[in-house]
């Protein structure tokens, strides 16, 4: 691994999750250095989601820990975005009786860096309307979302992440649902964030071109770590794709 | 992180289309208080009786819009909360006979009884909440018969009101009193839920995952409209003790909370016009009802038409307009 001397912002130690029999995650350690973007994937029912879950607090590990910025750290779901991480859902997780610009100020928490004197509600719809520029659907500011195409909800969706000025994005299946023209995009935006970005994805274009580092799940067990041509090279993971050669 | 901070040093503001231009909640309140001013020196004493009970009901029902309809948190017993204040109101009353006093009273102890079940109701979902409130109602107006000594079981509790100051008549004195209450209820719900407060009550009613994420305590915020709405209820229920001067289990039976919600749902859920066209047919659809029993010569009619009007005026709204009365629109420009 490249990153052994770097700051880790955030780690995770050997995390075992276990659903009843099942063994969602097993053993999964990983090291997200700052300001890299480093992605997950595997098979369905790898454990890429529950990974996710781990971080946010929505899951109780049963072994392992998670550190941030170097301290042990127990994440709960709705300190994270005054800690700085922001998550999109698979699909799109929106507030259907809020307008678009609602839905994104939700996630605008307002948090003002030194210097800024607006009010709090001012700075939430600076940021939020600054995000929905940002991902091109400023114009649907005061629409519904449920009236809205796929595609555009999706931004709404990460409009809404960025949105809390975070310094960890992360973020689930963000190109589920787009055409290639709109994966260019996301990929563009994905290098240009400046964020660190955890990726969870199945686009496999994508994942090999925006990410520094790859973790390659398989039934919860990790079995690749690596740049993406390390990965492209790995048998492992062809196998864990395409079966077990005969 | 700095370098999302540096690239919004100059940005883009797009240009506001399509924002919904709405009234200011205190020209709103203004125009109200001038309204009801007018109307008490125009209206014969009954009416002006009627007027007050509006005002009483509307305290309620805007609380409960903004908790059912913006939080999505049905309750079916604030009923049980009006009578929490109403006999605050009335022991306090009683006891140093002074009414600012024993409306803070009555709105102090039920807020404190809304923190309770607002815990609660914060952990249960749906019909498991709806149960948990229909055990409240079922429950408070019980508790007077319990500790009889306290509050005088069925006969309820007289209340010792001061005189209206001047020649001012009982009744314009009353609906003056409800409509402050009402009025004041209105502003602050209004300004309480324009903001952020607003925004994360209705994101956590849509999606309480995506709530959570976006940096909501969804508890938290659940626990305070529940606790906002019950202070509201504790003040309406302070209210109904000094339209009628008296308190009893009766006044605030099951039927009640029920009708509470049945208004909101009539009127428009979540929205404060909503909750005043409800608060209007709480009295308006009652009245009618005697009247028409009356006319119909039979007594057992009497009792229970309101509830039929009421049934049936539910039906007809919703298949008419399933978003409420508040949600039609009178317009010429239809295409």
């Amino acid at each position: 691994m490249s990153t052994e001397n770097t700051a880790h912002e955030l780690a995770l130690d050997h995390m075992t999750v276990r659903f009843g029999g099942l063994t969602a995650l097993d053993d999964v350690s990983l090291r997200v250095p700052s300001g890299r973007i480093v992605g997950v994937i595997g098979p369905n029912g790898a454990g890429k989601t529950t990974l996710f879950n781990v971080i946010c607090g929505f899951v109780t590990p049963a072994a392992g820990e998670i550190t941030l910025d170097g301290r042990a750290w127990r994440p709960r779901p709705h300190q994270l975005n005054r800690l700085g991480i922001a998550r999109t859902l698979q699909g799109v997780g929106q507030f259907g009786g809020l307008t678009v610009l609602e839905n994104v100020q939700v996630g605008a928490r307002g948090h003002r860096s030194k210097g800024e004197k607006a009010s709090r509600e001012r700075q939430s719809e600076k940021d939020a309307l600054e995000a929905l520029d940002k991902c091109g659907v400023a114009d649907y500011a005061h629409r519904l979302p449920g009236a809205l195409p796929y595609a555009t909800r999706k931004r709404v969706e990460l409009a809404r992440a960025l949105a809390s000025r975070p310094r960890i994005l992360m973020l689930d299946e963000p190109a589920g649902g787009l055409d290639p023209e709109e994966i260019r995009w996301l990929a563009e935006l994905i290098k240009g964030a400046g964020t660190t970005v955890l990726l969870v994805e199945h686009h496999m274009d994508l994942v090999m071109s925006v990410c520094d580092e790859i973790l390659v799940l398989d039934f919860g067990k990790p079995i690749a770590l690596g740049t993406p041509a390390e990965i492209s090279a790995d048998d492992k993971v062809t196998e864990a794709y395409l079966g077990a050669a005969a | 992180m700095t370098d999302l901070r540096e690239k919004s040093v100059a940005p883009v503001v797009p240009e506001k289309v399509g924002r919904k231009r709405r009234i200011p909640p205190a020209v709103a309140i203004l125009l109200g208080a001038a309204l009801i001013l007018i109307l008490t020196y125009t209206l014969p004493p009954f009416r002006n009786y009627q007027l007050a009970t509006v005002g009483a009901y509307f305290t309620v029902t805007a609380g409960l819009t903004v908790l059912t309809g913006l939080n999505g948190q049905l309750s079916l017993g604030h009923g049980a909360l009006m009578a929490t204040g109403a006999y605050t109101f009335a022991l306090t009353q009683n006891r140093w006979l002074s009414m600012p006093l024993s409306v803070l009273a009555a709105i102090v102890v039920t807020t404190l009884a809304g923190v309770v079940i607002g815990l609660a109701a914060a952990r249960l979902r749906g019909p498991y909440l709806a149960g948990l409130t229909l055990a409240v109602a079922v429950v408070v107006p019980s508790v007077t018969s319990t500790f009889d000594t306290t509050f005088n079981s069925d006969m309820g509790l007289s209340i010792a009101l001061d005189p209206p100051p001047g020649t001012i008549p009982m009744e314009r004195w009353q609906a003056w009193l409800c409509w402050a209450g009402a009025l004041v209820t209105a502003f602050l719900l209004a300004t309480l839920t324009r903001g952020r407060f607003g925004r994360d009550i209705r994101a956590v009613r849509d999606d309480e995952t995506a709530a959570r994420l976006a940096g909501v305590h969804v508890a938290r915020t659940q626990v305070l409209a529940f606790v906002v709405s019950a202070a509201c209820a504790g003040l309406a229920g302070a209210l109904f003790a000094v339209l009628a001067q008296s308190v009893s289990p009766g006044a605030f039976p099951l039927t009640l909370s029920l009708f509470l919600v049945m208004a909101i749902v009539i009127g428009g859920l979540g929205r404060l016009v909503g909750a005043l066209l409800g608060a209007l047919l709480l009295v308006l659809l009652p009245a009618l009802a005697q009247t028409a029993g009356e006319r119909s010569g039979s007594q057992h009619l009497e009792g229970n038409l309101a509830l039929v009007i009421f049934g049936v005026v539910l039906v007809v709204v919703m298949l008419a307009a399933p978003g409420g009365l508040a949600s039609i629109r009178f317009t010429l420009r239809r295409k």
